[in-house]
């Protein structure tokens, strides 16, 4: 009786969390696997019924120049921004982490921008981004001396996709600043005082202490920030629906190439074959970042 | 055989007799349909497209005036941001939630006529009666497979405004007949010279969307170019991508490397402050423009930039869908919409071609010397080419745009108008070019 207890009462504790997922996320995606393989269109007619076609999604969309240069433009993204944004928020973190009279307020307008909606944030950036009278210009006029001239950030191909980074990363950064900030104030207070007895300096006791300390933290935020970095979708949406723009390959990522092909297009099987891929390649990503940073004797 | 079927081949018969007659008839089937039965009125949803222009006032007099004009049926008005308005449809009708009457952008109708989300209008006597007066180019747009599917209240005009004062001081007289290429260049040039550094404005602020395909389509077909070939909308291959579009685009991409249009702009202001002489766009920004400008603001005639003065035509448009509950008393508000007075209400509002021939008579802008009647010349001149009317559209119309998009930014006009038609070919090849059934 009481190893079956102990068999069944796991299950039933999962058993919500079990059910909402696979209603909510296993099904979905096997529903995308289906449909990858077939012609689905958003509005079919009776005169052409769905028709299962193959593999002639996944033909097409490694034809697609789009779908290159969404993966090109995620990559660029997910490689600037995960180890940027993870290690401006690890300097915030310390930074606010100081018993400073003041440093609670500046946790809190760290944290603001999180608070902000992405699309409320885009736009107030782009305001900033502005070609002629924006700020960033006159910042950048300010402080090469009139040297740099103004540029259109959003419309200059080189720079469009930097632009968007700078603005995610000044949104995301105060999540991972808290998160860091909890695995901080888990470092015992001894080991510090310790390293100090023995004369070890400031950079040493980072190196020596905090790192090693916030090892399981930095794994966790380096993971969670590639994948949503790599999920980029609300800027560059905003950017591309908001008049004069760059070149759309030069910004637009997978998400917002699956929603355009499956939502305005109308290409259901289509978008599916490429959400399909896509998940293929964030679980590789994330697998293989994960290898890595376990490799090293990890936990 | 649903009611509405029944009353249209009985309407058929009696075509010629008056409006107000066939309105009886369509009021008598309304009533007998069975939601009369309930003692309350016959209630429909009236989607449309709600934006920064005064269309949605108008709407919204339009509905309570309809509301109070009669007792049987109840409109329901929702107004949905025009910048997603045709994601938000699309996703309603994969839904199964489209409301009983609803707006369309343009060519987008032919989608659901496909689909057959959408019921075909003609059986109804008012609307047949309504469709003889439509203009030529609302009809086209509207129809499907040899049947009517929406009414539009306006068409659209496209040219270029001028700014008398600026054209003055660079010594350019506004044109009556259309400028050749080579005289717009000049105009251009003489316009810089005049100190103007981007003379021409051509709203690139819009983006990459359904502008770029109305505002330039038009120059490419000036040099015998199109879309898609029109004969049985099989392919775009030479058209959209055959030598005279790429003539036509490569101009395009000149003008803006050239800087005669400033191809960052991002709103009115180019024109309304005076930094630009000259403005290619609708007729939607009469109002506006009016309103800065006053007695400087001069309609000039599309340019004949290739082969012929070409310009854009179609504009919103009403369809009735295939879940509406109560067709017969859709149609009675279509056939109120289309009526002098409402067309009147709102082409006074947005500057649009009304878009009946009885509601053009009586129309002030219209008229004899209106501030617009060069729009309706343009059209009766023949220079107006609709859109093309097939379910590929959201697919050839989004290729175009992108297209456009990078070769305003400097891309080769080669490249990018060979992906566009690649694009449009492979989905028609897709949907084996549109069955109908």
């Amino acid at each position: 009786m009481a190893t079956r207890s102990s068999e069944t009462a796991p299950w039933c504790f999962a058993a919500p969390g079990l059910l909402l997922l696979s209603l909510f996320l296993v099904l979905p995606f096997l529903l995308a696997f289906l449909f990858s393989l077939t012609d689905q269109r958003l509005l079919a007619s009776d005169a052409l019924p769905t028709g299962f076609v193959a593999l002639r999604n996944y033909a097409r969309l490694l034809a697609d120049r789009n779908v290159w240069a969404a993966f090109r433009n995620n990559l660029y993204f997910a490689a600037v921004v995960t180890p940027v944004q993870s290690a401006l928020a690890l300097g915030l973190a310390l930074l606010v982490n100081r018993e400073l009279p003041g440093a609670r307020l500046f946790r809190t307008i760290y944290f603001m921008p999180v608070a902000t909606t992405m699309a409320v944030v885009t736009v107030i950036w782009s305001l900033f981004y502005a070609p002629d009278p924006g700020l960033l210009n006159r910042l950048v006029h300010l402080l090469s001396l009139g040297a740099i001239g103004p540029r259109d950030w959003l419309r200059d191909p080189r720079l469009v996709m930097p632009a968007v980074m700078a603005l995610s990363i000044w949104q995301g950064a105060g999540f991972q600043m808290l998160v860091f900030l909890a695995g901080l104030q888990a470092i015992p207070r001894d080991l510090y005082e310790a390293a100090a007895l023995d004369g070890a300096g400031g950079w040493q006791r980072f190196r020596t202490i905090t790192l090693p300390m916030l090892r399981n933290t930095t794994i966790f935020v380096l993971v969670t920030t590639t994948i949503q970095a790599l999920q980029l979708f609300t800027q560059v949406q905003v950017i591309a629906a908001s008049g004069a723009s760059a070149p759309v390959n030069t910004f637009r990522t997978v998400v917002l190439l699956v929603v355009q092909e499956g939502f305005r297009n109308g290409r259901i099987g289509y978008a599916s074959a490429l959400s399909v891929v896509f998940f293929l390649a964030v679980l590789g990503v994330s697998g293989l970042q994960r290898a890595l940073l376990r490799g090293r004797d990890g936990p | 055989m649903p009611a509405w079927q029944a009353g249209g081949v009985g309407g058929r018969a009696r075509s010629a007799r008056p409006l107000v007659r066939v309105q009886v008839v369509a009021l008598a089937a309304g009533v007998l349909l069975g939601c009369g039965a309930a003692g309350g009125r016959n209630r429909i949803t009236l989607w449309v497209h709600s934006g920064p222009g005064p269309e949605r006032d108008v709407y919204r007099a339009s509905i309570r005036a309809f509301n109070e004009s009669q007792n049987e049926v109840q409109v329901d008005l929702t107004e949905l941001p025009e910048g997603s308005y045709n994601d938000q449809i699309y996703a309603a009708a994969l839904a199964r939630q489209l409301p009983g009457v609803l707006e369309f952008d343009g060519p987008y109708v032919t989608t659901y006529a496909w689909a057959k989300r959408i019921i075909p209008i003609d059986p109804f006597p008012a609307i047949r009666a309504v469709s003889r007066d439509m203009l030529p180019t609302l009809v086209s747009q509207g129809s499907f497979n040899h049947r009517l599917y929406t009414v539009g209240q306006y068409d659209s005009g496209l040219a270029l405004w001028g700014n008398r004062k600026l054209l003055a001081q660079a010594g350019v007289s506004p044109p009556a007949e259309p400028w050749s290429l080579a005289e717009f260049e000049a105009v251009l040039g003489k316009l810089r010279r005049s100190g103007l550094d981007h003379p021409l404005d051509m709203k690139f602020n819009y983006g990459a969307g359904e502008w770029f395909t109305y505002g330039f389509a038009p120059i490419l077909q000036s040099f015998g170019g199109d879309l898609i070939d029109r004969r049985d909308f099989r392919t775009s291959r030479g058209f959209i991508n055959g030598p005279a579009a790429v003539k036509a685009m490569t101009l395009l991409q000149n003008w803006v490397k050239a800087g005669y249009v400033n191809a960052s702009t991002r709103d009115d202001a180019d024109f309304i402050k005076g930094r630009s002489a000259l403005s290619y766009v609708g007729h939607w920004t009469y109002a506006s423009y009016r309103a800065a400008l006053g007695q400087d603001l001069v309609l000039i005639p599309m340019p004949n930039f290739g082969g012929r003065a070409v310009t854009g035509a179609g504009s919103w448009n009403f369809g009735i869908s295939a879940d509406c509950a109560n067709p017969q008393a859709a149609a009675r508000l279509l056939a109120f919409l289309m009526s002098p007075g409402e067309i009147a209400r709102v082409t006074e509002a947005n500057g649009a071609v009304p878009g009946t021939f009885t509601a053009l008579k009586t129309s002030r802008n219209y008229g004899p010397g209106g501030a617009l009647a060069l729009y309706k010349e343009q059209l009766f001149r023949d220079e107006a080419v609709v859109r093309p009317a097939t379910p590929a559209y959201p697919v050839i119309s989004t290729a175009f745009a992108e297209a456009v998009n990078d070769i305003i930014a400097g891309a080769d006009v080669k490249t990018e108008l060979d992906q566009a038609s690649r694009r449009i070919d492979q989905e028609i090849e897709d949907n084996r070019g549109y069955p109908v059934k």
